[in-house]
């Protein structure tokens, strides 16, 4: 598990892409992930949980870069057509399994 | 050198064996629209297979940052730029994205990795062109992207914000990997021993470690880098695709084929697996109703990983919504536009297929919808959204229900003790 940050020196180290993204990209990433989640079935305060947690980086930094705000309305707006349905799975009844009959054993 | 049908590619190719496909293919579509690289899959790969001593390195499955992120490190620019400079400008596709089964992407004019190896390689016995990657590379799962370590000499501790975790201004994704189990594996193709064989039920590919004695071809030469060397036991080891599950064999099955660990444990619901009907010319035969068949040939929204490598590869993605065009067009080929478009402005049918992701740890074999009413039309981000109350029914094996998804609108009933509180 490397401890450093890479060196900037190094000529391996990836520093930059030649295709950057604006704000509307940003933005795009922001209702994907409010959309994906909300056909989910999550909750308003699960799906902002999930832009205001650092470790989930892609949600996090497009809620860093637009604000509480707007996520929250983005979110609104997803749930506002996902959030008023919720999917119901209903498992089909295992087949019956037949007995295995095994011959009587004798313990000492 | 054999000449096959790649019909990812639209074209024949040449490939060291004869083409023998198997009955039926392990296959699989992910969603990464939906991937937050929680590492779930990961970690359940690891914790079933890759546990021992000599497997440290390993990640059979893993999820990685794209672009920055990759295991081994910079896996994907590393064999593009190879293939580049093999065929300096030529690595592009003719015609146009159709509805032709044989060439659903058009026409792939470049040097797959095995016409490629002809060009670049000496001696004349190289049959794949590859590199073999080095220790650091393949450091860890996602190296520097996932590893919000705590401080420095500090051990078993994280960073509670998360702090430590590099800051990308621009668009990422993230990507999950496992063996794509392909049609034309490059392991199977380089290794010297014939030590990798393509099982005929399932197409899952393994590595017989009793044959196997550890040259490295298979690593050199698999362009996702999906197998993996074990120093001491001195042989190769690989995804082996959970064949006691996809087979039914396992305990826990109850003799029905089951979807493996990484597909299990998602908690983001971003995977399906399946077994897809194999045509005696390679290609996916017709099979309508498989949800994996609709989602690839007549939904067109999951492409192939780099179809361009020629491998052939099962595994299949819905791309990212937000990443920028071109890159995703050298990611998964000429079909990601109509992908995207049809993923945002999903079919009723496509709509009611998404539902089957993860509702069961069975493997799906058939799926049929009862229409019901429509329950919404509206509107999401400028584009119209029509909602049905559709059943979608899922059919294992034998022909047995599965499992059946509906929606409904639900009711919020208010607690007694609030019952006038308005």
């Amino acid at each position: 598990m490397p401890y450093d940050n890479p060196e900037s020196s190094d000529p391996n180290e990836l520093i930059g892409v030649e295709l950057p993204g604006d704000e509307s990209v940003t933005r795009e990433m922001a209702a994907a992930f409010a959309d994906e989640f909300a056909q989910l079935g999550w909750g308003r305060s699960a799906i902002l949980a999930l832009y205001r947690t650092p470790e989930y980086a892609g949600a996090h930094r497009s809620w860093q870069l637009l604000g509480d705000e707007e996520i929250s309305r983005v979110v609104d707006e997803s749930l506002k057509v996902w959030g008023r349905f919720r999917c119901i799975v209903t498992d089909a009844p295992e087949p019956p399994v037949e007995p295995r009959w095994e011959p009587l054993r004798f313990f000492r | 050198m054999a000449n096959v049908k790649n019909w990812q590619l639209g074209r024949d190719m040449t490939y060291p064996y004869e083409a023998r496909y198997p009955s039926r293919q392990f296959a699989f579509v992910f969603n990464i629209n939906r991937c937050i690289a929680c590492q779930s899959c990961t970690m359940a790969c690891k914790s079933t297979w890759t546990f021992s001593k000599g497997q440290e390195h390993m990640w059979w499955a893993n999820v990685e940052t794209k672009p920055y992120g990759g295991y081994p490190t910079w896996w994907d620019v590393k064999i593009l730029e190879k293939l580049e400079e093999a065929n300096p400008g030529g690595q592009v596709w003719s015609g146009k994205p159709a509805d032709n089964r044989f060439a659903p992407y058009g026409k792939f004019d470049g040097q797959t990795i095995f016409e490629a190896a002809g060009r670049a390689l000496t001696p004349d016995s190289a049959r794949v062109l590859g590199y073999l990657p080095t220790d650091e590379e393949w450091n860890a799962p996602n190296i520097y992207e996932d590893n919000p370590v705590g401080k420095k000499g500090v051990r078993n501790t994280l960073h509670e914000t998360g702090e430590s975790l590099p800051t990308h201004n621009t668009w990422f994704f993230y990507l999950a990997r496992i063996c794509n189990h392909c049609s034309y594996p490059a392991c199977l193709a380089a290794c010297p021993r014939r030590a990798i064989y393509k099982r005929p039920e399932d197409g899952i590919v393994l590595i017989d470690q009793a044959e196997c004695r550890g040259y490295r071809k298979c690593v050199e030469a698999c362009p996702y880098k999906k197998t993996m060397y074990r120093g001491n036991t001195r042989t190769s080891e690989k995804c082996i695709g959970c064949y006691p599950r996809v087979e039914g064999t396992d305990p826990e099955s109850g003799g029905e084929p089951m979807e493996t660990r990484c597909m299990a444990a998602c908690i983001g619901q971003i995977r399906m697996q399946g077994l897809v009907k194999i045509a005696e010319d390679g290609t996916w035969a017709e099979d309508r109703y498989h949800p994996l068949y609709f989602l690839v040939h007549v939904a067109k929204v999951a492409l192939p990983l780099y179809p361009q490598f020629g491998t052939q590869p099962n595994g299949y993605y819905i791309p990212p919504r937000w990443v920028p065009r071109p890159y995703l067009r050298q990611m998964f080929g000429p079909g990601v536009d109509r992908a995207i478009e049809s993923y945002t402005s999903p079919s009723r049918e496509l709509l009611a297929v998404l539902q089957l992701f993860r509702r069961s740890n069975r493997i799906i074999f058939r799926y049929d919808i009862e229409e019901g009413p429509k329950i919404y039309e509206g509107t999401l981000h400028g584009r119209k959204v029509e909602i049905y109350n559709d059943t979608i029914i899922a059919f294992g094996r034998n022909g047995r229900e599965l499992f059946r998804t509906t929606v409904e609108e639900p009711v919020h009933v208010r607690p007694a003790v609030h019952a006038n509180s308005i």
